[in-house]
This record gives structure tokens, C-alpha cells and sequence, in this order.
């Protein structure tokens, strides 16, 4: 027994071990990309500024006591003025709000990512029933406008992140879900699954053992992708007010800059910090999403994959949009694909 | 090709924007007619005026310049200003005034007839103006007031919930569309039988009615209901289609939005919209100035809609309206420091900012934390710890004065009583004062410095909107210097809308306004009620639910003085509606096409006073 | 295209709207025992009978006195006819009167937006596939990102400061005159253009933007294809091949993103509108949220969704008529 549970000790430790050395590898794989690495540094100074916040930031935002005259302009003491409203350190709001959009963007964008493969796997692998539910759930999700809900349900149930994130997660999986299945129809009908499934094993060892690795590339860079897309579509609704009345974050201080007169006083630096902040966590987590496509499967690299950057993005128009274009893109690279597997 | 394209593009875009940006479409840059623009901050305006439908927003303001209340209340000195009616006495049985011989209401005698309990009701007689009336040029008589208040009363006819609660003190009533009790009496309307003469003279202008036995029961009877045409709606008006239908006939949608009424102003239907209203004078308008002439100075009041402040504020900068009928926060103060043509109005405010604890939580909502609220010495070291003069000089930018624990402001002098100031001492010696009253109760403390009840630090959590959360914020550090930990709790994070009559709050803020014309209604809502009122702490004190009656039912107006100023201290040494601060009303107007705005106190500079004084530039 | 697959798809359009406006009447209901509480929540100085006469009232005003069941068959009937609900606004307008008075101010923003980054973006676009890997490409390729990153509001802000407060080019807010004074006259349209200009050039920007990348990658996916390669080896020139055979092909996902954008012209300007104060569907929406407005704003999440369905139906069967392939497989 004892022995037993030391070897499940030593087998789940490699596993970490090696979970440790893939992702190290990884990142050191971004890092060779040119693009990656601007990426890649950004994201590390978002990453260290939102846990170091109370090092780095000149001030606390969330005490009262430390607060200074009302509207001041920037000068050495307040790098970015304070605010006209309360008298808040701009600066130090700023990066205070790192938080906020890190954490809500990557908890989002996991979630959805596990919840969309599932979907996407079940729906495209088992067909049958389940693909009929899980299509025609995705058919009225698509329909019901997202944002107008969003407002409806924080006005019934309280406004907080964790209902921007349920939500999110409630309506963002469809993307993903749609695109896994696409690849999966392909993948089904791929030989070794054919193999696999002449050999006896069962539909969930299929699953987890054929099919995931297959759509792993598309599940990560998604991921990526998606996060980028939270941040942006997070910063809306708190500019709106959504989010948590309390909480400090980049898109709430656009619009107390808006709302508390920072147009009509001039403090531009109010309104451009914030901005700032949202384009450099989309943009960073953007450049990794492209760069791991091209990183974990090379052979993509020339069909030209970028419009994906759109998908599951706040962006109107091209949200859903090319997945029409997507399932032709996917095609194109399965046939490579399979080739390399057989 | 790469240039024409980029040449193509950028004409488009010319041609979309810069292309239209001539002319001068702000109208009142170059109106010259007496004719004020008036900025509402608002989410829409109203389309039909039927006064009843207003809730809230710019209807009840433009209501009330359409439409005219029997009278006028005047706060500073109690008495009701004529407007419709001219004169008014409670009467004897036999429809005598009660007066005493210099004219003034003999409340002596008043409690003498009525005080004993075989009385049941209240007569007065009410005698209107002869002059006034309808804009549509008919005459205003009792029977268009007695119409009023007795739709007001029949739902069955009103369906209006609003105009039940006004007239509930009026001994006027009906059960499903049938009358169960008569209250008013005009000369066509059983005057005789009930035993008022009225003259023949006198059959267009007197009337009476029957309310309940208390001083304030005819309050909102004079200055809240705005007298309705009985020849406009009369005609309309069935149990099919009620006065507040929700379905109105094309008929009724017609006068809803073509008012006809007896206030100073008749509204310009053609120009009015969902974005503008426009009112010009009522040529008909019976009340003058001193020399006879035109009572309001401006022809034309334009409301002009902005949905959000700064743009309003953005409009006044420009010169797009002249007033802006919105208070602003105190932080825009230095914007209009040294402009020409900007008159900032900086009025006393009547409204007072309170602090509400949770002493006494309905069973299922009771917690360790605010069983501690029900002991008064905690209410006492809380109330004593707060900075009222930091709050206003912090949060309110100095624009606001700090308020006696008795909730009434000073400026009344008539009923203010200085007894009830407990709380405006020293602060440092206050703070070792509360220190001293929590170290007996609770005297251990955690690593941060905060009182703990058992192994649990002493916290409490204020609710609030996000603009009250500077204010709490404030108070954290406050409380935090008496081992009291508060923290914001913003109102809708919780899916509960009546929360605060749920119990479900340790704390909030909360506005409140006492003075004489509503102390009836207030006292009692804000401190006898429980349920569904402004009691939200659910306090029940019997010798102060004892007093509060006392004081509504007494029929000496001189004893309801006393009364209230009796009160003050009560209120004050309950420490359960902490004051914190009251905040001055701040408008602004430009003085370039009109001067002679007035700064009356807790209002905006938009105000009666200001329009009975501007006078046109050049 | 097959009659059948046509009513299929109107079915199918059909039951989802069923399902989705069953959702949007129980949408209020939840977490209330009487939607009544909800409608009209307790006032400061209520007294209890004062409150229960209100409720009642309530009640009979927006049909909350008989069963849920019947409620919810007389909202349908209500549907039926076309009553979205009565607004909580002064003087209970209709929902859906409300609605045609603002819908067409959301339109003018959002039609022109939708014009303008459609045709701007399908030049761009082609630029971009023309001139594969040159500038152009690159430049797209790096505006397209970073257009990503920066949301629209944030560029509509920015926009409202510079043009508007600083240049005094534009209006830093919509004038709230434009909607009462407006007449079809030259003057008045002049002053909605003028009015405009900048929420339409702040949602514009990544629209552009967006359409000229995804004609690109259409355009250029395209090309590789057989008939094009075919066409260049019959000897037809670059030019040609690009505007008569590439573009044509790659109109078939450019038709599928116009669908999404022509679903999302109601409700994608709520923030723009917010920001500029614009008088449309989005500030209808909001103010209706801030005031709890519920049937105001159930009705506007109805028609934007009923919108939704249709668009997505009409673009599904363009599509099909476009690429006749979709009506014999699987859809997607």
C-alpha cells in the first residue's frame, strides 16, 4: 500500500516536474520569438506589478489617509496627478488596477477555455444528442445580446466580478466550442482514431488521449486569445459600473475620470493612464496568443492565421464572424496535419 | 493607387465630418426675445402633463408652473401663502372661524371645541381668489377643487396611489367607486345640509372640507395636490378610462399632453418634446407683483435635457443655457472661479446627512455584531467619534455646514433648540470619552488595533451608493480611532432592493429633512414606523413614539413647538441617526443675457424668487 | 436553394426566439415572490397600508393580480399584438413607442459606421492581399493589433477630449436640440452630421480596421485557390483576377461577418452612446437600468434579440444563396 502511494507520489511529481520543464520550455520558446518576447516582457511587468502593488505604488488608493488634495496636476509627488473626485494617487490606482484585469481576464479565460474543450469535444466526438444540445444551447446564446443581459443580471443579482465572469463564462465558451468541434469532426475521422477505436478503446480514452492532444494548440492559443478579449470587454462593463462598486480597476477609472469632469477640467493623464494600462495587458496577451500558434505548430505559420486574433473579442463585427473562415483555415492545416500523424 | 485610395478616404471622412461643421446651431447664442434656457440633468423629459403621472426628475417642477396648489408654504415662517385659494380658518361647527380678534387662528379655542374626543373631524372653511383662471379662459371655481380632492380620493376613477396617501387626512371616502363618507361641501355639494351657509354671492368661491383631527392634516391638502379642470376632465373620466389609465383613449393622451391649467405657465405643445419642454407666460395668471405687473419677469422658459452633468455643465461654459437647474458636486467649484458672466449660487442646504445604525434587526437578521448596535453607549461612542468638520471641509470641499444631533438646522431658529447639540465638542476630548465608554465594554484588542467581541474584531459594514463612498471612507478613519472597523458595502452588490426595511444592513446613510411643515409625516416615518418606512433601524422607543404622537395630534400650534423642540434632544440622546454633515445647494447661471438670480436657501438658483427678479441684459 | 431548407430555417429561427422570450418574461420574476416588490420598490416615508395600496395598484397596473401562468399568456397575447409594456417613464409610454423613437438615431450612428469601415475596410483590404508582405500588409497587420487592444470607448474618449474640448472641432456631446429641432432639412441634417462625427469616427476605427483584415485574409485565401491560379495562367491580368474573380469569392465570409455586424446595430453602440450622450437605443437602455425600468428593459432586450434572429436568419439565407453548398450539409 505504502509503496503504492509513494510510486502515485513519484509519478504525479515528474508529472509536475515535466509540466515545469514543458512550460519552461515554452516561455523560453516565446522569448526567441522577436514578438513573443515584447509579449512576454509585458506581461511579466503586468504580472509583478499587480502582486507587488503595494511596493511599487507610491501610494495605497484604497486608504483613505493617504490621500491627497483633490485634482492636483502631475509633479514628482504624484506621477500621474490625483484625482479630482477624491483625491486618489493616480499612479498608484493604476497600478493597483493591474490587478482587477489580470485576474479577472485569466480566471475567465481558463475557465472558458476548459469549459469550451469539453463542450467541443463531447459535441464534435460523441454527435448524436449531446451535439444537438450543446449546438442548438450555442444557437441561442448567440442571439441573445451579451451586453444588455450583463446590465439585467447585475441589476437583479448585484453587481460583482464574480457575476462578470460567470457571465462571460456562460456566453464566451460557444466561440471556443465551436471551433474545438470543427477540428474534431476532422480529427474523428483521422486513421489512429479510427485505429484506436478498431482496437477496443473506450470513447473517453479516445477522447483524452487522441483527440485533446490533437486540439491542445488551438485550446491554448485561444486561451491566450480569449484572455486579451476579457480584459477588453471587462473594461467595458466597468466602465459602465458592473463591476465591483470597490474595487480599483482600469476601466472603472475611465469612467470616473468621464463622470467626475476630468474633460471638462483638462486632466487628459486621468483618461490616458487607464487607456494605457487596458492596451498593454490586450496587446501583451494578443502578441502570445499569435506567437504560441506559431511556436506550437510551426507548420501554420504560412496559412495566415491572424484574423483568429478577432475571435471571441469584444469586437462587434468580427466576433463570431470568421468562423465560417476558421473551419476553411482549420481544413487546410488538418490535412497537414494528418498526414503527420500517419 | 495606394494614394487615390488613401485621398478617397480621407475626402470621405471630410465630407462625413468637417464638411457639416458650420453654423451656428446653438439657439441661444443668438436669441435676443426674453426667453430663458434652462439645463436639466435628466434621463428623458416627460410628454404628458397630467400632474399626478409625475414621479420625480423635471415633471414635478414643470408641473408645478403649470398647475397651482391651493397655497404655498412658506418654511421660514410656517404660514401658507395664498395662490388659488386666498384665505383659509378652521371653523366651529357652525362655520365660524376660530380667530382670534387681531385675524390670526386661535388655537385656544380650537383646542377647546375639538380637543374633546366626541368631535371627530377638523372643519375648514377655505375661500378661493375670484379671479383666477383656466388657461383655456373658463373660470376656476370650488367645484373644479371639489372635483380634485374627491377624485383624488375615489381610486376606482384616479387609480393613483399618490393621491390616495395625499387626501388620506381628509375625512373624504370611497369603497370600490361608491362614497362611505362626505368631506367636502361646496354650495352644490350639501354645504346647507351639513349646516355651512354659503351665499349665493359666495357659491363659486367657499367651500369646506373635513380632515383629520391633527395641525398637519391640512398640509398636503394645500401644497401638494394641484388643482385639476373639472370641465377638461369631468367629461373623460370614467372607471373605464381612469384618470392615471394605463391605456388612456386618444382623448386623455390629448389633454395629457395639451395641459390646460391656472399657474403662471401654459406649455408651448408644438415645441415640446422628449428633449425640450417649452412654457410661455400664462396671460390669465392672477397673481401680480406689488406694481401690478407680470408676477415671473421671463416670457419663455426653455428646459433643455442633458443626460449626464458634465455636459450640462459643459453647456453652461459655452453659453448654450443660462441656468442649470441641477445641483453640482462641490469638486467642479474651482472651475468657475474667475470666469466672466458665471454666477455659482452657493445656498444653505436643508438636508441633513445621517448616519442610521441597525439597533433593533427583525429576529431572523439579528448577529453578534448588531446586538452590539442596540446597547446605546456603543451608538454613543460611535456618534462621538465622528469628525463632522473634517467630513465637510474634506469630502464636501468646505461647501456645507456641520448639524446639531437633533437633526434640525439651525436656521430654524423658530423650533432649532440647542439643547439637542451633544455631539460638537472638543473632538479629542469626545474620542477619549468614546475610548473610555468601549475600554469598560469591550477593552481587548487585535494586532491592528481593533476591539474584538469574543475572538471576532468589532466590524461593521456601511451601505451605500459609489458616490457615498468618500464619505465612508472617511468614516473608517473616524471609527477606526475607537477600535470600530467599518468597511463600504455598495448598495446592489447584493440582489436585495428593500434591504433596509429587511434589516439587512449594519449601517447606511441616509438624508433626512425636518422641519415644521413636515415634522407630522418625518417624525413619525423616520422614528415611530416600522416596516415599510424610513425607520430603517426599526427604533422603538415608547416615550418617544409617546411624544412624536403628541406632538401630530395636538391642535395648540404653540404646544407643537414646543413639542418639536422637545424632541431634538430625545432624537439627539438616542444616537441612532448620527448626523454627519448638510450639504449646500450649488447651481450655476451665466449673467450674460439675464441678471437678478436670487440665492434662496435649499434650492437651486432656478427658483420663484429668481424668476420674479431677472431683468434682460441690454 | 431548397423551399424545405428555407422553412426549416425560419422554424428553427422561430423556436429560438420562443426560447428566448420565455427567458426575457421570467427574467424579472427571478428571486421575487411578487414581481409588484420589484416594480415598485418601498419609498423613503412609506407607511405599511400606504405601501400595500401601491402594490395593489401595481399589481393591476402591470397585471401582476392573476397566476403566473395567465401572466405569462397574456404577455405573449400582449406580444402578439405588438405591446412590448409599458414603461415606468413619466406618463407610461408603450415600450415599443419609445423604442421607434430611438431606434432611429442608433441606426444613423450605427448604419454609417457599418457603411463606412465596410467600404473603407474592403479597399484597405485589398491594398493589403495586393501588396501581400509589402508595407501595406505589415502596417495593417500591426494597426489591426493594436486597434484590438484599444477599445473603442477608450478611443472615443480620447476623441472627445482632443476634438472636443481642446480643438472645439466637434461637439464633445451630442446637442441635446439635434433630435427636437430635427426636420429633414439640410440645416438639421448638417447638424446630426455634425453631431456624428465623433462617435461615428471613434466606432469606426476598429471597424475599418477589422473589415480590412478580414478582407485580406479572404481575399488571400482565395487566391490560393485552383480557379484563381487557373485565371493567372490564362494569362488574365493581376488587376483583373483581383476585382473580378478573388473579390467576388471572397465575398462569402465577407457576407457572414456583415450578418454579425448587421445583428449587433442595435445594441453595439451602448457605450459610444453613453460616452457622447447620444439619444439612441444604448442611453434608452441604460437609463432604464439605472431608473429599474424592468419593462422597458425586458422590451428593449426582446426587440434587440428578435433583431438578432433575424439578421442571423436573412444572412444565413443569403448565404446559402451565395454557396449552395450549405443547404445540402451540416451548417457549420
Amino acid at each position: 500500500m505504502k509503496i503504492k502511494m509513494k510510486k502515485i507520489g513519484i509519478t504525479i511529481g515528474k508529472k509536475i516536474i515535466a509540466i515545469f520543464k514543458g512550460v519552461g520550455r515554452f516561455i523560453a520558446k516565446l522569448w526567441r520569438h522577436p514578438k513573443g518576447r515584447i509579449g512576454l516582457i509585458i506581461v511579466t511587468i503586468l504580472i509583478v506589478s499587480a502582486v507587488f502593488a503595494p511596493l511599487i505604488a507610491p501610494f495605497d488608493p484604497y486608504d483613505v489617509t493617504q490621500r491627497a488634495q483633490k485634482g492636483l496636476s502631475p509633479s514628482w509627488n504624484h506621477l500621474l496627478g490625483t484625482t479630482i473626485t477624491t483625491g486618489q494617487d493616480i499612479f498608484s490606482m493604476l497600478i493597483y488596477g493591474t490587478r482587477v484585469s489580470l485576474a479577472v481576464g485569466l480566471i475567465t479565460g481558463i475557465t472558458l477555455a476548459f469549459l469550451g474543450a469539453i463542450m467541443g469535444i463531447i459535441a464534435g466526438y460523441v454527435g448524436g444528442i449531446p451535439d444537438t444540445l450543446i449546438m442548438r444551447t450555442v444557437d441561442v446564446m448567440l442571439v441573445i445580446p451579451t451586453l444588455p443581459l450583463t446590465i439585467v443580471l447585475t441589476n437583479l443579482f448585484g453587481k460583482s466580478y464574480l457575476m462578470i465572469i460567470f457571465i462571460f463564462v456562460l456566453f464566451g465558451w460557444t466561440g471556443m466550442a465551436r471551433v474545438i468541434r470543427s477540428l474534431v469532426l476532422v480529427l474523428k475521422n483521422a486513421n489512429y482514431v479510427k485505429a484506436a477505436e478498431l482496437a477496443g478503446a473506450s470513447r473517453w480514452h479516445i477522447m483524452i488521449k487522441h483527440i485533446l492532444p490533437g486540439v491542445s494548440h488551438l485550446i491554448i492559443m485561444n486561451t491566450a486569445l480569449t484572455c486579451a478579449g476579457i480584459m477588453v470587454a471587462e473594461a467595458g462593463l466597468s466602465f459602465l459600473g458592473l463591476g465591483d462598486p470597490t474595487a480599483i480597476s482600469w476601466g472603472k477609472m475611465l469612467a470616473e475620470a468621464q463622470s467626475g469632469g476630468a474633460l471638462l477640467f483638462g486632466h487628459w493623464w486621468w483618461i490616458i493612464a487607464p487607456g494605457i494600462g487596458i492596451f498593454l495587458s490586450v496587446f501583451s496577451f494578443m502578441r502570445i496568443g499569435l506567437v504560441m500558434e506559431e511556436v506550437l505548430n510551426p507548420r501554420m505559420k504560412q496559412s495566415s492565421n491572424i484574423y483568429k486574433i478577432f475571435k471571441n473579442l469584444n469586437n462587434q463585427y468580427l466576433d463570431e464572424v470568421f468562423a465560417g473562415m476558421d473551419e476553411k483555415a482549420i481544413l487546410g492545416i488538418q490535412t497537414t496535419k494528418e498526414g503527420e500523424r500517419v | 493607387m495606394t494614394k487615390k485610395t488613401l485621398l478617397s478616404i480621407m475626402t470621405l471622412l471630410l465630407f462625413i465630418s468637417l464638411g457639416a461643421c458650420t453654423g451656428n446651431e446653438y439657439e441661444r447664442r443668438g436669441d435676443t426675445s426674453n426667453t430663458l434656457y434652462v439645463g436639466a440633468v435628466a434621463a428623458t423629459f416627460p410628454t404628458s402633463f397630467m400632474p399626478w403621472l409625475s414621479r420625480d426628475g423635471i415633471a414635478p417642477t414643470v408641473s408645478s408652473m403649470l398647475y397651482n396648489t391651493l397655497f404655498s408654504y412658506d418654511e421660514d415662517t410656517g404660514n401658507y401663502v395664498e395662490s388659488i385659494a386666498s384665505e383659509w380658518y378652521y371653523v366651529d361647527p357652525d362655520g365660524n372661524p376660530i380667530i382670534t380678534d387681531e385675524g390670526a387662528i386661535d388655537y385656544e379655542r380650537l383646542e377647546q371645541i375639538y380637543g374633546s374626543s366626541d368631535k371627530k373631524y377638523l372643519p375648514v372653511k377655505i375661500i378661493l381668489n375670484d379671479d383666477v383662471y383656466w388657461s383655456d379662459g373658463t373660470k376656476l371655481t370650488v367645484e373644479d377643487v371639489y372635483y380634485t380632492l374627491d377624485i383624488a380620493t375615489n381610486n376606482a376613477l384616479s387609480n393613483h396611489a399618490g393621491a390616495l396617501a395625499w387626501t388620506s387626512d381628509l375625512q373624504h371616502a370611497y369603497s370600490n367607486g361608491i362614497m362611505t363618507k362626505q368631506g367636502i361641501f361646496t354650495y352644490e355639494h350639501g354645504a346647507s345640509e351639513k349646516g355651512y351657509t354659503i351665499t349665493e354671492a359666495e357659491k363659486d368661491t367657499v367651500m369646506y372640507i373635513h380632515v383629520n383631527k391633527v395641525l398637519g392634516a391640512i398640509t398636503s391638502l394645500f401644497t401638494t395636490i394641484l388643482i385639476l379642470p373639472k370641465h377638461i376632465w369631468d367629461p373623460i373620466v370614467t372607471p373605464e378610462n381612469q384618470l392615471n389609465s394605463k391605456n388612456p383613449t386618444a382623448e386623455t393622451i390629448h389633454q395629457y399632453q395639451n395641459p390646460v391649467g391656472c399657474g403662471p405657465y401654459v406649455l408651448d405643445a408644438q415645441k415640446t418634446n422628449a428633449q425640450v419642454i417649452v412654457l410661455n407666460r400664462n396671460p390669465l395668471y392672477h397673481l401680480t407683483d406689488t406694481d401690478g405687473g407680470n408676477l415671473y419677469k421671463v416670457d419663455t422658459i426653455k428646459f433643455m435635457l442633458y443626460q449626464e452633468a458634465n455636459v450640462a455643465i459643459y453647456s453652461l461654459l459655452k453659453g448654450h443655457i443660462d441656468v442649470l437647474d441641477s445641483t453640482i458636486s462641490s469638486n467642479y467649484m474651482s472651475l468657475f472661479l474667475d470666469r466672466d458672466h458665471i454666477y455659482v449660487s452657493n445656498s444653505e442646504g436643508t438636508f441633513t446627512q445621517s448616519l442610521v445604525l441597525n439597533l433593533n434587526p427583525v429576529a431572523t437578521e439579528r448577529n453578534d455584531m448588531r446586538n452590539l448596535l442596540s446597547n446605546i453607549d456603543v451608538r454613543r461612542a460611535i456618534a462621538l467619534a465622528i469628525d463632522q468638520e473634517e467630513l465637510v471641509d474634506k469630502v464636501l470641499n468646505g461647501a456645507g455646514m456641520t448639524v446639531s444631533a437633533g437633526l434640525m438646522s439651525e436656521s430654524l431658529v423658530d423650533f432649532y433648540n440647542p439643547e439637542s447639540d451633544i455631539l460638537r465638542t472638543d473632538l479629542a476630548a469626545r474620542l477619549i470619552e468614546a475610548n473610555a465608554i468601549l475600554d469598560a465594554l469591550y477593552p481587548h484588542k487585535d494586532s491592528s488595533g481593533y476591539r474584538i467581541l469574543g475572538d471576532k474584531r468589532i466590524s461593521f459594514s456601511i451601505l451605500g451608493n459609489p458616490g457615498e463612498q468618500e464619505v465612508i471612507s472617511r468614516l473608517q478613519v473616524h471609527l477606526q480611532k475607537i477600535g470600530i472597523e467599518v468597511t463600504y458595502k455598495a448598495k446592489g452588490s447584493s440582489p436585495e432592493r428593500t434591504f433596509l426595511y429587511n434589516s439587512k444592513f449594519d449601517m447606511t446613510l441616509q438624508g433626512v429633512i425636518f422641519s415644521l411643515s413636515n415634522a407630522d409625516i418625518m417624525y413619525r416615518a423616520h422614528f415611530v414606523t416600522m416596516g415599510t418606512s424610513s425607520n430603517y433601524g426599526r427604533l422603538n422607543d415608547p416615550l418617544l413614539n409617546q411624544k412624536i404622537e403628541q406632538m401630530r395630534t395636538t391642535l395648540n400650534l404653540q404646544t407643537k413647538y414646543d413639542l418639536i423642540s422637545e424632541l431634538q434632544p430625545m432624537i439627539a440622546e438616542e444616537y441612532y441617526k448620527i448626523p454627519l454633515y448638510s450639504s449646500n445647494v450649488l447651481t450655476v447661471a451665466r449673467t450674460d443675457r439675464f441678471t437678478g438670480f436670487v440665492t434662496v436657501k435649499g434650492q437651486s438658483i432656478f427658483n420663484s424668487e429668481s424668476l420674479q427678479n431677472l431683468e434682460m441684459v441690454g | 436553394m431548397q423551399k424545405s431548407f428555407i422553412i426549416k430555417r425560419i422554424l428553427y429561427a422561430f423556436f429560438i426566439f420562443l426560447i428566448v422570450m420565455t427567458l426575457n418574461f421570467f427574467i424579472p420574476r427571478i428571486g421575487v415572490s411578487d414581481p409588484a416588490e420589484r416594480y415598485y420598490p418601498p419609498q423613503g416615508n412609506m407607511t405599511e397600508i400606504e405601501y400595500e395600496i401601491i402594490k395593489q395598484v401595481t399589481r393591476e397596473q402591470y397585471g401582476f393580480d392573476v397566476s403566473t401562468v395567465q401572466q405569462f399568456i397574456n404577455y405573449v397575447d400582449g406580444l402578439l399584438h405588438g405591446d412590448l409594456g409599458t414603461s415606468f417613464q413619466p406618463g407610461n409610454p408603450k415600450v415599443s413607442h419609445l423604442i421607434a423613437e430611438r431606434l432611429p438615431w442608433t441606426l444613423v450612428l450605427s448604419v454609417t459606421n457599418l457603411i463606412i469601415s465596410l467600404f473603407i475596410g474592403l479597399i484597405i483590404g485589398t491594398i493589403a492581399a495586393w501588396k501581400r508582405g509589402r508595407w501595406q500588409d505589415t502596417t495593417l497587420l500591426n494597426l489591426s493589433t493594436i486597434s484590438t487592444a484599444l477599445p473603442a470607448f477608450f478611443i472615443a474618449l480620447i476623441l472627445s477630449f482632443y476634438l472636443g474640448f481642446e480643438k472645439e472641432l466637434f461637439p464633445a456631446y451630442t446637442n441635446p436640440n439635434m433630435v427636437s429641432q430635427f426636420d429633414w432639412s439640410w440645416e438639421s441634417i448638417k447638424v446630426v452630421m455634425y453631431n456624428a462625427a465623433l462617435p461615428i469616427i471613434s466606432m469606426s476605427i476598429g471597424g475599418i480596421i477589422g473589415y480590412g483584415q478580414g478582407t485580406r485574409n479572404a481575399v488571400i485565401a482565395v487566391t490560393n485557390e485552383d480557379f484563381i491560379l487557373t485565371a493567372r495562367a490564362k494569362g488574365l491580368s493581376r488587376n483583373q483576377v483581383i476585382f473580378k474573380h478573388t473579390l467576388r469569392n471572397a465575398m462569402l465570409p465577407i457576407v457572414t461577418s456583415l450578418g454579425m455586424s448587421i445583428s449587433g446595430l442595435i445594441g453595439g453602440a451602448v457605450i459610444i452612446e453613453q460616452i457622447f450622450n447620444w439619444n439612441g437605443m444604448g442611453t434608452l437602455f441604460l437609463n432604464a437600468n439605472n431608473t429599474n425600468d424592468y419593462p422597458l428593459m425586458m422590451g428593449v432586450m426582446l426587440f434587440m434579440s428578435a433583431f438578432a434572429i433575424v439578421a442571423n436568419l436573412v444572412t444565413e439565407l443569403c448565404y446559402s444563396l451565395l454557396d449552395p453548398r450549405v443547404t445540402v450539409g451540416e451548417r457549420r
